[in-house]
């Protein structure tokens, strides 16, 4: 398979095309909406679904195996928003809060990209390992967490400026409901197993590709309203948006590979390293560090690194993995 | 009795709340709103990105501490707007 094939495996898959029709919808200034109830209820059905069955991965691996690709994964998460920062503060001439705060989108994690990337690896045969949530579910806060510390320092050395409140932020970045639906539900898949999941399968994977591409769709929408702001973050950041996922995705790649994953699950932990949060970590940064310009931190996330990664990216971060394990 | 009503993006909810309690607020309600303003459409389909309104209802000296401070500490973190207004209040010893 070519990286063209690879790309067009992707871009052809119902839930890729479900998001572009959002973005079409949105551009083109249709009436679709969807209400906010759906849209939290499709949230919390892919979370506790992906958090279900990588909870009953992880008890069939055991934590043995478990643990050390984890732990790769939240150091890289931590090193994310450390290697960004200076790009961001002294590259892009940001305000130092600015280049916090989209540090630590861009270390944690979004948990779409991360599903859509399992879809895809599963459309196209790629065996990976199930467990590979956990790693979703540890690197969403290390960064939030790093990415508020750099903000609160930056906003130290300004004068006068409101401090930033490292307690709100560890408390979204831990018990927000995102992070708290993954890690819960993982808890109760690994708990209750196999036999668990016979019980609970036909509600949770069946139906899961269709609640996807619903899911998609309104990220589309989203997204697309977002389109209009891209004028506003510059150049700078247009080129940091697609060009920080690619080096994340080689650095994920290459830890996985490191930490004795298969291609699979190597590839998964690119994707996780490239992606930017746009659910937990504009919560936390929003409350605790209110300085930063939030068209900044949401717009290169939403608008150009989670579209990239969702056409573009995953098929070529599965192809950096294919060069690493030849 | 004065109403107070503020509309602002949804994280200043928990700020927004604290101050109430520091104020001497009985009760309050916030609900999701849509609309356009400064900050662009806001459509209320993600909690995240949507804006909310809170209503208050004030003893006229709580009224004026709640939009002084509102002013001073929160204006300049938050995208907001607040306005009060005299209302006539039925059960006015709940406040």
């Amino acid at each position: 398979m070519t990286i063209v094939d690879a790309i067009q495996a992707n871009l052809l898959s119902p839930a890729v095309l479900f998001f572009v029709l959002g973005i079409i919808a949105s551009l083109t200034k249709s009436d679709l909406k969807f209400p906010e109830s759906l849209y939290v209820g499709m949230t919390i059905y892919l979370l506790v679904a992906i958090g279900f069955k990588g909870g009953v991965a992880i008890a069939d691996a055991g934590l043995a195996k478990v643990w050390l690709p984890a732990l790769a994964a939240i150091v890289l998460g931590a090193l994310i928003p450390l290697w960004t920062y200076p790009v961001l503060r002294f590259g892009g001439k940001l305000p130092g809060v600015d280049a916090a705060a989209i540090a630590a989108h861009y270390g944690s994690v979004s948990a779409v990209t991360f599903i859509a990337a399992t879809n895809y690896l599963q459309a196209i045969n790629v065996p990976y390992e199930k467990y590979a949530t956990a790693f979703l579910a540890v690197m969403e806060s290390p960064a939030i967490l790093i990415g508020v510390i750099l903000g609160t320092l930056a906003t130290k050395s300004g004068a006068g400026k409101p401090k930033a409140n490292l307690r709100t932020a560890m408390h979204e970045a831990l018990f927000g409901r995102s992070i708290f639906l993954l890690v819960g539900a993982l808890l109760v898949g690994a708990f209750s197993g196999e036999e668990g999941m016979k019980k609970v399968e036909p509600f949770f994977v069946a139906p899961f590709q269709g609640v996807l591409a619903l899911f998609l769709l309104e990220m589309g929408l989203v997204a697309g309203r977002r389109v209009g702001d891209l004028r506003k973050v510059g150049l700078f950041l247009l080129a940091f948006g697609v060009l920080v996922p690619l080096v994340n995705g080689v650095l994920g790649v290459v830890f996985g590979k490191f930490v004795g994953l298969e291609l699979g699950g190597a590839t998964l932990l690119g994707v996780l390293a490239a992606s930017a949060s746009y659910i937990a970590a504009p919560a936390a940064i929003r409350i605790s560090l209110p300085d930063a310009n939030p068209t900044l931190y949401l717009t290169s996330s939403l608008a150009i690194t989670f579209p990239f990664n969702i056409t573009l990216g995953i098929p070529v971060y599965l192809e950096v993995a294919r060069f690493f394990f030849r | 009795m004065k109403q107070v009503t503020i509309i602002c993006e949804a994280y200043a909810l928990e700020s927004i709340k604290d101050l109430l309690r520091e104020v001497g607020a009985h009760g309050w309600t916030h609900f999701t709103v849509e609309g356009a303003g400064a900050g662009g459409e806001r459509t209320g389909e993600t909690r995240e990105f949507a804006n909310i309104q809170v209503q208050v209802i004030l003893q006229p000296a709580a009224a004026e501490t709640l939009m002084t401070r509102l002013h001073a500490e929160l204006f300049p973190l938050f995208g907001m707007i607040a306005y009060e207004s005299e209302v006539r209040v039925i059960r006015s010893a709940k406040f």
